[in-house]
């Protein structure tokens, strides 16, 4: 096959179609663009639930008249665990001005007993320890006279996976509709550039071209499509987010404890090379019955 | 399908397709393959509507080196019949052999390999009016794959050929009606084919380009190519000396030695080597006797 002559043919053809090439390569960024939103959120929430698994954190909550002493030793013998990053006594008292600043409930919340808020040892592990870090810690302490339960926090994370999953089935489910969209715009696109173009296809068909000849610049132009819409999306998708970056990332570390991420370069690479398939697919699709000459 | 294969091979000195050659009067690489004719219709029957052949058991042989004018009233399937042998509609009886292969049987892939050997003009040209000159006959050779370099050199012999030497690089659209057309003729003669079909060529033209693009066609045939010339225009007819097959009702009459020997009855013959083509002097406004009483229903 003659490549070098698909590739003229098709510069041809772009170059005498370009206005309509521009306005459905401009819709389809549209659509890439909605699409590159929804793996850039899914990416984040990815991101925040990793940092927070790894960034693990057990509560030890402890029994009514836990002596000094032994709470110091605990807090020694957790101290000295592997994965462990700090241990933290917080009594009762801590626990009931803790609540009452964070709650903003009034003076109702001031008129509870102290002895209502249990002391506790804050564990916080070091980063990579995570949820079985956190299961381990729970296991061992949970043997301890005076330690009356453990919040390791399991089932939290666990909502936080259905959440993601939830995310990332919404994610895959707009990726269809776009690729559905590309598509249809592409293969519309093609049928109107092939109806502009009906009697070169005849020459060309009356002159012995085969249809592998004729179709070869179509498809390439539709690849084309799809791949520069997808590239203008993830480019106009970086430089938004890298903008926005700087100006929400000190609130989002403060709030949710991670920073703001792009799609890992695979993802992005994925999506132009899926706009090229999907693009050259669709042209494919649409030129099948002009073809009979 | 060696015939239709023929049509990728290269020469191994020019790049050019092998398959043209072959085809050509006293190139034939077969010893019997010269004697053979280029066309045969068999039996043919076209219907386009039940019980109303466009076509009706047609039988005609078509000698290597012909120049054969195919006429008729308009509808009467002139140009279904050109179309039969390209392969753009199928027969529904019969069969057309084409250097003894039978065309109505090829494959859809092999369609495109029998295009290749032959060359085609058409009334409204078909030509690419926003291409320039030079693109729209470098066509015929971009889908032989031919290289670049060759393509060029082909393409102005051809537009040399034809008249247009010097205007490829004109936008074909701006180019006068009867330019447009040798612009389709040198698209169609460029490859070199064994055979050109040309479907009322003159129809679009004044009768003094219809005439200059007549000897075009004769100067290609000149060359050994053989021609099939669609036409009603009796004007064309006779003023020229070449066989004309006559379709009406679907039916084939012809005369071998232009429209005075229709008079003569000399249809049962056999095909005899044509003369030369006329020169463009000759082709020229050259008066014509009355036509016979026999003819004047036919082409009056």
């Amino acid at each position: 096959m003659d490549l070098a002559g698909t590739l003229r043919r098709a510069a041809r053809g772009m170059r005498e179609e370009a206005r309509l090439h521009l306005v459905s390569t401009s819709s389809l960024a549209i659509a890439f663009l909605c699409l590159g939103v929804a793996l850039l959120m899914l990416a984040n929430l990815d991101a925040l639930a990793g940092a927070w698994e790894r960034a693990g954190r057990v509560t030890i909550f402890l029994r009514d008249g836990a002596r000094q002493d032994q709470i110091d030793e605990l807090t020694s013998a957790l101290s000295a665990l592997p994965g462990v990053a700090s241990v933290t006594h917080v009594t009762s008292a801590d626990a009931r001005r803790e609540f009452v600043a964070d709650a903003h409930l009034g003076a109702s919340v001031e008129t509870l007993p102290t002895d209502a808020f249990p002391a506790s040892l804050e564990v916080e592990l070091a980063g990579g320890a995570g949820r079985i870090g956190s299961a381990a810690i729970a296991e061992r302490v949970s043997q301890v006279a005076i330690v009356e339960d453990v919040e390791t926090y399991a089932s939290w994370f666990d909502q936080l996976h259905g959440l993601l999953a939830a995310g990332r089935g919404a994610a895959l489910g707009l990726a269809v509709l776009v690729l559905l969209c590309v598509l249809f715009v592409v293969g519309n696109t093609i049928r109107l550039v092939v109806a502009g173009r009906r009697d070169e296809i005849e020459v060309l068909k009356l002159c012995g071209a085969s249809d592998r000849f004729v179709r070869g610049p179509f498809i390439v132009e539709g690849a084309t499509q799809g791949f520069v819409a997808a590239l203008v999306a993830m480019l106009t998708l970086a430089v938004a987010f890298f903008f926005l970056r700087d100006r929400v990332d000190g609130a989002l570390v403060s709030l949710l404890g991670a920073h703001a991420v792009f799609l890992h370069p695979s993802m992005a690479l994925s999506v132009l090379f899926a706009g090229g398939l999907v693009g050259a697919i669709g042209s494919a699709l649409s030129l099948r019955r002009y073809l009979a000459v | 399908m060696a015939l239709l294969d023929l049509g990728r091979k290269r020469s191994s000195e020019d790049g050019s397709p092998r398959s043209f050659a072959y085809f050509r009067q006293g190139l034939s690489r077969a010893q019997g393959a010269g004697n053979k004719p280029i066309l045969v219709f068999d039996g043919v029957t076209k219907f386009h509507k039940p019980d109303q052949p466009t076509l009706r058991d047609v039988n005609l042989s078509i000698e290597r080196g012909e120049f054969v004018f195919i006429t008729g009233p308009s509808g009467a399937g002139k140009s279904t019949l050109l179309q039969l042998v390209m392969r753009r509609q199928s027969v529904d009886d019969g069969r057309i052999l084409f250097c003894g292969r039978d065309i109505a049987r090829l494959t859809a892939a092999s369609i495109p390999h029998l295009r290749r050997n032959i060359g085609v003009v058409f009334q409204d040209f078909k030509v690419i009016p926003h291409w320039t000159v030079l693109e729209n006959v470098a066509v015929a050779l971009e889908i032989l794959e031919m290289p670049r370099r060759l393509i060029r050199s082909r393409v102005a012999e051809a537009l040399e050929r034809v008249g247009l030497g010097g205007k490829g690089g004109q936008i074909t659209g701006t180019l006068s009606g009867g330019e447009q057309q040798r612009v389709a003729v040198a698209r169609a003669i460029v490859a070199e084919p064994a055979l050109v079909l040309a479907d009322e060529p003159t129809g679009n033209l004044d009768p003094h380009l219809a005439l200059d693009i007549l000897t075009l066609f004769e100067e290609i045939h000149a060359t050994g190519t053989t021609v099939l010339f669609a036409t009603h225009d009796h004007t064309l007819l006779d003023q020229r000396p070449h066989r004309i097959v006559y379709i009406d009702d679907g039916q084939v009459r012809e005369a071998r030695h232009g429209l005075r020997s229709f008079a003569g009855g000399s249809t049962s013959e056999p095909a005899k080597k044509e003369p030369a083509a006329p020169t463009k002097a000759a082709a020229r406004g050259v008066a014509s006797p009355p036509l016979s009483p026999e003819l004047s229903p036919l082409f009056g």
